[in-house]
Formats: structure tokens, C-alpha cells, sequence
């Protein structure tokens, strides 16, 4: 969805410099690692002057051999255990790293305001947390270890040339300016398109979600058909996008192959020269052209990381982007309410500029008191509610709840002091009792029985195959729309806020589900501050007052007897609505 | 026949053939280069350092410039083929999961998060792809074996002989170091998928979450989650390392007995030392093909375990058997059921008549659900049949069926687009459908009507306009058989007594099942019946029930 407001995305500098955050701490772990992986290079090092040696033996007519062959194995043995350790310290290294930024990002973006996320689209975040974790993943397995090693190996190798001769050295930097030309070359086109791989990726990932979610809807509208093809457009589009990236880097190593043709070619016509003259031995030019041959894999294996590193650098600039982002302002002095009550002035919203929702509202409400909040279907009611839990903030006018601003409260306060449960509802995956101690992370099995007992919700819980552990949310246990509720009722009950605020959490289960939960959500809300948002009116009755809201203002208020005899708007509602029941 | 992980995975490559083909064999020019490069610096050594002949190392430094020309070129195109083959594969995989997971049958979703459906669709199917990838290149690392292979019989028959019959052995060694490391990537692959699994039902529950305060308690959780596969990960990562090191000390030990045989060669004088340099740097140049071999094997343990899950849902039984029939064409929209037993429901028996307005009310909610999903083929009944117009469920095609009998589910999801987008599919009088369902007061109050976008879900919406929405796109479809479950749960009083009266108007002659407990809706209806303990427990009027039957004014009326 190239239209939505997507997430930010980190700079390169501010990247690295998270790389840099995460790495301090692992300061340790990242020495022994470099250490033993440099270890183990060096030791393989000893591969072509053992080689060397063996073609000088010849050259003197020598036929012993077994010293340097025993070395030889001796080095094998020892180059492939000290990678294999390297390796798997680079890896502890990488991974443990990576569990660190992804653990910090679905920290910082479960705390973003909904508005934010909503903006973006949830798959804006999901491709983050899925798609851009694993493409560092496999950078940290693979291409880490790998760049360690080879980085080690160049320089190493590079030191071993001079040793031998330093005009070989010489010969062999020749191969240098281009390839460091080259990878500028490449970093400038790669940056961009990779960039835009991953704006591709999420809108794939957008519309995945969006049909396989909705897969029964799409079933029965018989929307197969098009959605098939939506996706097969998302796809494509990745499939392209990636294939132009994929051109770009197969450019970027025939430029390669062109520096190792220079630098080999360099290396033996120095040899042949510095041989002609009698400054080197035959053992020394060949040595030279092998450690320069040997040096091929390696440099194009660092060379390619930048690839990789490309491509994970884009990734890591979407998670650091989100995992910089900062979390709910917190007040210096943050406030203690005084009571439970709740207090609106002059308050005013619009989600899109221009559009207001809501238009000078005003509303107290005393603690304990129950107020039920009634208007017709997109009036603004939930927007209200919203406002009133600290969810969004009003675009005007001001919030206190117990006499202190929401502002003041802050945002850790506010979730302490108000709890909104709305009509639409999510039974997390995992067993029910995880589900339920979201709400409070210490409760016991005996504390979520209490609560489950007390909005009702114990015998059917009991008649779980597994109890409190049952496995339930999507692709486990399916529970009904009235059990669901009922979940989110207990949720309340364990978190146990002052103030309550159920936006239709009774309208889901129909009639026969609704007076179950009626009668929970009065057990639910005893000892708080209630405000119901209530299409059932039964509701809005039995409340001490109600708010009637019309096109985003109020327009009434006062208790069931006094509205009906105004004859409003809540008259007529309750008109509509008794009226079918007293025939 | 049913895919298998090892079905994808041939799918996969043999779908590719050609590019896979043209991929091996450029690669394999390109490997055959990179082999002849040691055996050139060997010839330069030998026919021009230690002679001093100029012109000798010209010649072969253009012979070296062609080569490298050539390699160089063929390494391109062989590498653009083989992503190709890649991304070609990874995308058809993804739209055969969509389409499974669409599939009119259903039954893909069973037992598994949308966000791991769509890690498989997206992570796995990429790795499946890759196998593409390594492959060409295998096959290139082969034939760069043979060349030097061939290269070095031709500088001595028994070094040769060594490498072809030393290279088997390891290669088998190779092999088996390889094999523990499949099972480790696959429950490491697991332990991740369940991880983002985990991570996108948390994002997607972020407004129940902020609701209650949770965030905290959730972002512990995935601590914990993101732990468990970090465990995994590192398990599998040392078994990596393990594997490396392991190939990295075969070859070392390799090349030593190449350079032993080798020298002992040159010292008895029965090939140069150019040879033997060019003997040493092929045996260094092996180093090249086998650390492919690895990493070919490395990915083909990868793309196997991705394989599985992705056979794992393309093979996941559908949830309904699936007959080949079609409704008629001018379908008269008569259902019945005939002992239907399915979860809550006991043996129902149920007609409903061609052209009525039926209301069903079942007290127990579960009950309603099972009905609808056996009416939307979403489950078949355990006993019984269901009957459209005489023909039983079973033998029409699933697709077709819901052409004739749309069953518009609660909690039906809006998509993607502007309301009008929504209402559209397969509408034919859309204009009507919006006053019959009030969805035209939504557009009203929108900032841009009906082309208003709607967010992810329909979020942007209140939950009443979202409600109507769906019910429009609902009744603009206009199917013979309309059944909707608790289409106006979340709309006010009045705006609900209009919608009943414009639903029976619409529906006007065309058969059409009400699921619901509301009395607005039920009061326009032709018929009521009652689900008592799974079955019919009572049927009647609206007017005569709410007259005569105490315990229906109670489930409706209250
Ligand atoms: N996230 C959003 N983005 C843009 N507009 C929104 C958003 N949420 C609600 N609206 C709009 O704000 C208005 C008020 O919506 P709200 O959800 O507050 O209504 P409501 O009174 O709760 O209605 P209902 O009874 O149907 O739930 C509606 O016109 C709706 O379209
Ligand atoms: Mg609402």
C-alpha cells in the first residue's frame, strides 16, 4: 500500500550506531570471537609457504617430504576446528543481538499509539517483525561468519605478500582502486533499490494477511478469483522488483573479475621481472601468484557481504526505525486521581483534518456512577470512549479523570486508572490463562478461577478439554463471540482499573448471548466508575444517567424517565426500540 | 495425488528446466574458467618466468584476459537465470497456497495463525525457491571438478586418478556431516515462524491490548517467545559451525595428500615444477566446488524442511467433500435439512420454502454458528443432509453452491479499498443495496462518500457502519439463497427499524435465512423458528411466538 503513511525507517548513521548500541554489551563475547576466528585464519595461512616450501624441497632435490605434509594435515585440523568454534562464537554474537532488536522493536511498537499503526497498516508492522527479521537473520548466520573470515584472510594474506616481496604487494593493490570503485559503484544503486525491495515486500505481506484472514469472507463472496490475482500482483511486483536487483549485482561482479584479472596479470609480470633480474626465486613468484589466487574467493566473498549487508542494512533501518521511535511521553510528576470520576471540556476530535467527529463535548461523571452513552450508529460514541481511555488523543479541548489531566497522568497512569473494552474482540494464541494474565501478568490459577467465577465465565471454562490451559485464539480452540466477551469481561475484572469503559461489549453476541453478558458486565463493573455505550437500551436504562450523542455533539441528558418525557432524540431511540419488544 | 515436501521441491526445480539448464551449463563455463586460471599461472611460470620469454607471457596473459572475458560473462547470466528460476518458483508456490487456502473447500486454515500461513507463503516458499539457486551451481562445482580433475591427468595420470576417487569419499563425508544439521534447521525454522507468529497476533490484538494496559504483560510474552527461538537458533548454529569447520579440515587434509603425491612426482622428475604448482593451486582451486557442495547442502536441508510445511498446507484435508455439480439456473432457493448433526445441533429437520423470509433464533450461540457453517459448506455435518432445491450438499461443487446460497457470516471482513470497492464484488443492483442496508447514511457522513478508503478491516469505520457496509455487499450480491447471521448487532434502534423494512423489500421473492435474536428483524419475517437443544423446539409467526411462547419472549424480547 504505497498510499499509507508507512513506519519510519531509520538513517544509515543512526543504524550503525544501534548496531554499535548493541554491540557495547557484548564487548566481550565479540573479542573472543574475532580473536579465534583470526586464530584459525592465520594458522590456515601457513597453507601456501608449507606449499611453497614443499616446491623448494623439490627444486633442491630433496625427497622428504613428511615434515611439511604432516603440517599440512596438522593445519587442516587445526583451521577447521578454530572456525568451527569462530564460527559459532560470531553466530552466539549475531543472534543474541538480533533476539535483543527485535525484542526492543515489538516493545517500542506495541506502545505506538493506534492511530500510528492504523495509519500504516498492521502489515506494515507485521513484514517488520517477520520478513525484515529473518533477512538479518540469515545475514547474521551466513554472511556474518563469512565477513569475519574473509575480511581476516585479505589482510592476513596481504601481510604474508609483503612478507615475501613487497614489490608483490605492490603489483597486487593494483587490483584495489577497482574494486573500491566498484562497490561505490554498486552501494549507490543498491541503497535505493533495496529500499524499495522492502516497501514491495510489506505490501505483499499487507495483502497476504488481508485474504488469508479474511480466507471465509473471500470463500463465500466467491472473491477467490480476485484475490488470487491481487496477490499474484503484490507478488509479481516482489518477483520483479527483485530481479532488478539481481541484475545490478551481477554487474557488480563481473567488475569484480575484472580487478583479479588486473592483479594477477600484475602479480606475474612482477614475477616474471623480478625473476628475470634475479631478485626472486621461482618459490617466491609462485608462492606470490597463489596467495594471490587463494585470495579470490575470499574477496569476492567480502565483496559480495556488501551485498548482503545492503540488503540487510534495509532491513535493519525498518527495525531500528521502529525501535527509536519514542514511547508515550511520561510526565515529570505524574498526578494521582483523586476519586474516580471523569471529567470532558469542550472537547473536539477528527481523524482526518477538517472532518471533526466530535464537537464540543462536555461531560462529567461522578465516581461510581454509571452513565450510559446512546446516539445513533457513527455519532461518535466509540470515538468518545477512546478519548476518554487515553487511546487517542482529542484533537481539542481537555481529559481529566479523578481531577487530573491526561496529560499529567500519564501514560502508564492512565492505563492504571481507565480500561476500555470494545465491541470488537481478540482471543490471544496461546492457552486461556496466558491470555488472561496479559491483563495481570502475577495472578494465580486461583486469582483468574475468582475472576472467571465472577462475571460467570467458570463453568464453561471448567468444561474445557484442558481447563485454564486450553489452547485457544485463531487456529486452536474457537471460542463464541459470547466466551470471547466474557474473556475481555474477566480481563477487566483482573486488571481492576477504577474506571471502566465498555464500548458495546455486550452487542457481539446477539440477544441471548447479550443478557449473559449484560449481567457480567454489571458484576464487571461493581466498585467502578462505568461509562456504557449501549445500541441496547435495556442498558442505557438501567444506567443512573444517559449521554445522548448526535453527529458528534451532545444533545441530551438526564435519567431514562426524564429523556422519554422530553420526548428527543432518546425518545425516539427508545421508541424504536421498546416497540418491538411490547408487541 | 497429494503434494509432498519431496513433490514441492521436485515441482519447484522441474518447473524451471529451461533456466535451470541454461544456469547449470553457463555456470559450468564459468567454473571450468576459474579451474583453468591455476593451470595458466602454472604455464607462465613454467614457459615464461623460468625462461624469460616475452613473448611467452603475453600469450598467456591475453589467453588469461579471454578466460577471465569468458568466466566472467557466463558467471552473469548464469547467476540472473538461476535467481529467475528462484523467484519464479517462490512465487508460484505462494499462489498455489493462496489459492489452497481459498480453495471453495477450505480446511487450509485449520489449526494454524494467518500469520503463519503467510510466514509459509512468503519466508518458506522464498526457500523452496532457492534451491533453484543452488543448484546450477552444484552442478557448475562439478564440472569445475572435472576440469581440474582433467587438467591434472594430463599432468600426471596417478594425480589425477587421486582426485577423481579421493573426491566420491568426501564428498559422502560431507553428506553425512550435513545430515543432523536438517533437523536442527527445522525446528529452528519452527521455533521462528512460531515467533512471528506470535508477534503479528500481538499486533493484531493491539487495540484489546491498549485497552487493558497490557502492552507490557504482551511484550513480555514475546520476550519469552524470542528467547525459545534464540535457543533453537544457536543449536542449529553451532551444528552449522560444526559442519564448516568439519569440510574446511577434509579439504586441508585433501590438498596435503595431493601436494605429497605431487611432489613425490616432480622429484622423481615425471612432471615440472610448473606442474606441480599448477597441481597445488587446482588442489587450492577445489577448495572452490566443495564449499559450494556445503553450502548447496546447507540449503537443500533448508529448502527441504521448508518443503514440508509448505506441502503441509497444500495437502491439509478439505473441510468439505466437494461434488461436481451446479445449482440450476434459475434456482427456486429452497433448502432443506434432514438430520443434520453438528456440533450443537442434534438432528435438525428444516424447510425452508422458496421466496421466504425465515427467521431462526437459537439461544445458544454455538448453535447458530454450527448452523451457518453447515449451510456455507464451511463444515460438513457429521449425520444428515442439507438439500438445495432437492440435490443434496455433497454433490455440488462448493463454488458453485455459493452462487446459488451466500451465507453472510457475522463477522464477515471488509477488504481492502473504498467502501464502494467493498459493495461491489459481485454486486449487481449496488445503488439498492447501500438504502437497503442505511450503508448510504455511512457514505453520507464519510469524509469522500463512497470512495472513501476504508483502513485494514474496515477499522476506519464505527462498528454500526461497518456492520451495514457488509450487509450491503451482502444483499448487492443478490444470491437465490441469502442467509445472514446478526446483520445489525451493532446498530441503533431506529436505524435497525429501517433496515428491516428494506431488507424484506429486497429480498421480495427471493429466499432469504435471518439468524438472529433481534425482534426488529424478526418481526418482518414470514416464519420463526426456534433451535431448542439443537433442533426445531418451536415455529410460528413472530407475532403468534411472542403471543404464545414464554420462553421466546424471553430470548427475544428482552
Ligand atoms: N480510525 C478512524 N479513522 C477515520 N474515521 C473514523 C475512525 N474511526 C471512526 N471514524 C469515523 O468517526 C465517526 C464516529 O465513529 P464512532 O466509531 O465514534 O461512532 P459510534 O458512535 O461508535 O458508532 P457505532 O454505534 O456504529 O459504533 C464515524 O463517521 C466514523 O466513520
Ligand atoms: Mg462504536
Amino acid at each position: 500500500m504505497s498510499d499509507r503513511e508507512l513506519l519510519p525507517t531509520a538513517t544509515g548513521r543512526r543504524t550503525a550506531a544501534a548496531v554499535g548500541e548493541l554491540l557495547r554489551p557484548r564487548r566481550l563475547l565479540a573479542f573472543s570471537a574475532f580473536g579465534v576466528l583470526t586464530a584459525a585464519t592465520g594458522v590456515g595461512l601457513l597453507t601456501a609457504p608449507l606449499l611453497g616450501h614443499i616446491v623448494d624441497l623439490v627444486d633442491e632435490g630433496s625427497t622428504d617430504f613428511t615434515v611439511p605434509v604432516v603440517l599440512l594435515v596438522v593445519v587442516a585440523l587445526a583451521r577447521g576446528a578454530g572456525n568451527a568454534w569462530g564460527l559459532a562464537l560470531v553466530s552466539r554474537l549475531g543472534e543474541s543481538m538480533l533476539a535483543s532488536l527485535r525484542e526492543r522493536f515489538i516493545e517500542r511498537a506495541l506502545s505506538q499509539p493506534l492511530e500510528r499503526v492504523e495509519l500504516a497498516g498492521s502489515g506494515d508492522l507485521t513484514s517488520r517483525v517477520t520478513n525484515d527479521v529473518a533477512v538479518i537473520a540469515k545475514s547474521v548466520r551466513e554472511a556474518l561468519p563469512e565477513l569475519g573470515r574473509s575480511a581476516l584472510t585479505i589482510v592476513l594474506t596481504l601481510g604474508g605478500l609483503a612478507l615475501l616481496d613487497w614489490r608483490f604487494l605492490l603489483a597486487a593493490l593494483l587490483a584495489a582502486p577497482i574494486q573500491l570503485y566498484t562497490v561505490r559503484w554498486y552501494v549507490r544503486r543498491a541503497i535505493p533499490l533495496y529500499a524499495h525491495q522492502r516497501v514491495r515486500d510489506g505490501a505483499q505481506q499487507q495483502q497476504l494477511l488481508d485474504t488469508v484472514g479474511g480466507a471465509r469472507t473471500v470463500r463465500a463472496f466467491r472473491l477467490t478469483d480476485e484475490h488470487v490475482e491481487r496477490v499474484r500482483g503484490r507478488s509479481q511486483t516482489v518477483v520483479d522488483v527483485t530481479m532488478r536487483a539481481v541484475r545490478l549485482m551481477t554487474r557488480f561482479f563481473s567488475r569484480l573479475n575484472l580487478a583479479e584479472f588486473v592483479g594477477l596479470s600484475a602479480i606475474l609480470v612482477a614475477g616474471f621481472v623480478l625473476v628475470g633480474n634475479g631478485t626472486a626465486t621461482i618459490g617466491t613468484a609462485t608462492a606470490a601468484a597463489l596467495y594471490f589466487h587463494s585470495l579470490f574467493n575470499p574477496i569476492n566473498a567480502a565483496l559480495a557481504l556488501v551485498d548482503d549487508a545492503q540488503s540487510a542494512a534495509a532491513s535493519l533501518a525498518r527495525l531500528v526505525g521502529v525501535a527509536d521511535l519514542p514511547t508515550e511521553r511520561e510526565p515529570e510528576q505524574a498526578g494521582v486521581p483523586v476519586d474516580a470520576s471523569v471529567k470532558a471540556a469542550a472537547v473536539s476530535h477528527a481523524y482526518v483534518t477538517g472532518h471533526d467527529v466530535l464537537r464540543d463535548v462536555d461531560l462529567d461523571i461522578a465516581p461510581e456512577e454509571r452513565v450510559a452513552l446512546v446516539g445513533a450508529s457513527g455519532a461518535g460514541k466509540t470515538t468518545l470512549a477512546k478519548l476518554i481511555a487515553g487511546i487517542h488523543r482529542p484533537t481539542s479541548g481537555s481529559l481529566a479523570l479523578g481531577g487530573v489531566a491526561l496529560d499529567d497522568l500519564g501514560h502508564a497512569g492512565t492505563r492504571r486508572t481507565v480500561a476500555l473494552i470494545s465491541q470488537e474482540v481478540h482471543v490471544f494464541a496461546g492457552t486461556l490463562a496466558e491470555d488472561l494474565r496479559l491483563a495481570k501478568p502475577d495472578a494465580t490459577d486461583e486469582e483468574l478461577r475468582a475472576a472467571l467465577a465472577k462475571v460467570g465465565a467458570l463453568p464453561w471454562v471448567d468444561a474445557l478439554p484442558d481447563g485454564l490451559s486450553t489452547m485457544v485464539g485463531e487456529g486452536a480452540h474457537r471460542l463464541t463471540v459470547t466466551q470471547s466477551q466474557q474473556l475481555a469481561l474477566v480481563r477487566l475484572v483482573l486488571a481492576d482499573p477504577p474506571i471502566a469503559i465498555l464500548d458495546e461489549a455486550t452487542a457481539e453476541a446477539g440477544s441471548a448471548g447479550a443478557k449473559v453478558l449484560e449481567k457480567a458486565a454489571a458484576k464487571a463493573l461493581e466498585g467502578r466508575t462505568g461509562l456504557v455505550v449501549a445500541h441496547r437500551l435495556t442498558q442505557a436504562a438501567a444506567a443512573d444517567r444517559i449521554v445522548v450523542l448526535d453527529a458528534g455533539k451532545v444533545v441530551e441528558t438526564g435519567t431514562h424517565d426524564d429523556l422519554v418525557a422530553a420526548n428527543g432524540r432518546y425518545a425516539a431511540l427508545w421508541a424504536a426500540w421498546s416497540d418491538q419488544r411490547t408487541r | 495425488m497429494l503434494p509432498t515436501g519431496r513433490s514441492i521441491l521436485r515441482d519447484a526445480v522441474s518447473g524451471q528446466r529451461r533456466l535451470l539448464a541454461r544456469a547449470a551449463f553457463l555456470g559450468s563455463v564459468h567454473q571450468g574458467g576459474e579451474a583453468l586460471v591455476p593451470v595458466i599461472v602454472g604455464l607462465v611460470i613454467d614457459q615464461a618466468v623460468s625462461t624469460g620469454s616475452v613473448g611467452a607471457l603475453l600469450r598467456w596473459i591475453v589467453v588469461l584476459a579471454v578466460v577471465f572475458g569468458a568466466l566472467s560473462m557466463s558467471y552473469r547470466f548464469a547467476a540472473r537465470a538461476a535467481e529467475r528460476a528462484s523467484e519464479q518458483a517462490a512465487h508460484g508456490l505462494r499462489m498455489r497456497l493462496a489459492q489452497r487456502v481459498l480453495d471453495p473447500r477450505g480446511g487450509a486454515e485449520a489449526g494454524r495463525l494467518p500469520g503463519a500461513l503467510v510466514n509459509i507463503a512468503t519466508g518458506d516458499a522464498k526457500r523452496v525457491g532457492v534451491v533453484n539457486t543452488v543448484l546450477p551451481f552444484a552442478v557448475a562445482g562439478f564440472v569445475g571438478l572435472l576440469v581440474s580433475a582433467v587438467s591434472l591427468l594430463r599432468i600426471s595420470v596417478p594425480l589425477g586418478l587421486l582426485v577423481l576417487l579421493g573426491t566420491p569419499p568426501l564428498l559422502w563425508l560431507t553428506h553425512l556431516v550435513g545430515k543432523p544439521l536438517e533437523r536442527r534447521s527445522s525446528v529452528e525454522q519452527e521455533r521462528a515462524a512460531h515467533a512471528s507468529g506470535v508477534a503479528a497476533d500481538l499486533v493484531s490484538g493491539l487495540r484489546v491490548l491498549k485497552g487493558i494496559g497490557a502492552e507490557a504483560a504482551a511484550v513480555a510474552r514475546y520476550r519469552r517467545t524470542s528467547q525459545d527461538s534464540l535457543a533453537a537458533t544457536l543449536r542449529a548454529a553451532r551444528a552449522h559451525a560444526g559442519h564448516d569447520g568439519a569440510i574446511l579440515a577434509l579439504t586441508g587434509i585433501f590438498i596435503a595428500v595431493v601436494a605429497l603425491v605431487g611432489a613425490h612426482l616432480a622429484a622423481n622428475g615425471s612432471i615440472t615444477v610448473g606442474e606441480l604448482v599448477a597441481a597445488v593451486g587446482l588442489a587450492q582451486f577445489l577448495l572452490g566446488p566443495f564449499q559450494i557442495f556445503a553450502w548447496v547442502n546447507g540449503q537443500l536441508a533448508q529448502g527441504r524442511a521448508s518443503a514440508e510445511r509448505v506441502a503441509s498446507v497444500l495437502a491439509a484435508p478439505p473441510a468439505v467433500t466437494s461434488g461436481s455439480g451446479a445449482p440450476s439456473g434459475n434456482c427456486p432457493g429452497r433448502l432443506s435439512l434432514r438430520g443434520v448433526t453438528h456440533g450443537s445441533l442434534d438432528s435438525l429437520d428444516l424447510d425452508v420454502e422458496p421466496g421466504e423470509l425465515l427467521g431462526v433464533v437459537a439461544p445458544d450461540p454455538a448453535a447458530a454458528s454450527h448452523l451457518l457453517d453447515c449451510l456455507g459448506r464451511e463444515a460438513d455435518p457429521a449425520a444428515g443432509t442439507v438439500e438445495l432445491d432437492g440435490v443434496a450438499y455433497t454433490e455440488l461443487d462448493p463454488h458453485e453452491l455459493r452462487g446459488a446460497v451466500l451465507v453472510a457470516a457475522h463477522d464477515a471482513d471488509l477488504f481492502d479499498g473504498s467502501l464502494l470497492d467493498n459493495v461491489v464484488t459481485a454486486g449487481r443492483d449496488v445503488d439498492r443495496a447501500l438504502t437497503a442496508s442505511a450503508a448510504d447514511e455511512v457514505a453520507r457522513t464519510l469524509p469522500e462518500g463512497v470512495h472513501t478508503l476504508v483502513a485494514e478491516r474496515g477499522r476506519s469505520l464505527s462498528g454500526g457502519q461497518r456492520q451495514r457496509v457488509a450487509l450491503a455487499r451482502a444483499l448487492a450480491a443478490d444470491p437465490p439463497v441469502l442467509v445472514v447471521h446478526d446483520p445489525t448487532t451493532a446498530v441503533d434502534a431506529v436505524t435497525e427499524a429501517r433496515i428491516a423494512g428494506e431488507l424484506r423489500e429486497i429480498r421480495q421473492g427471493r429466499t432469504t435465512v435471518l439468524v438472529t435474536t433481534s425482534p426488529a428483524l424478526l418481526a418482518v419475517t414470514d416464519r420463526v423458528v426456534v433451535l431448542d437443544g439443537g433442533a426445531v423446539g418451536a415455529q410460528g409467526t413472530h407475532a403468534e411466538l411472542v403471543h404464545a411462547n414464554p420462553g421466546y419472549r424471553s430470548a427475544v424480547l428482552s
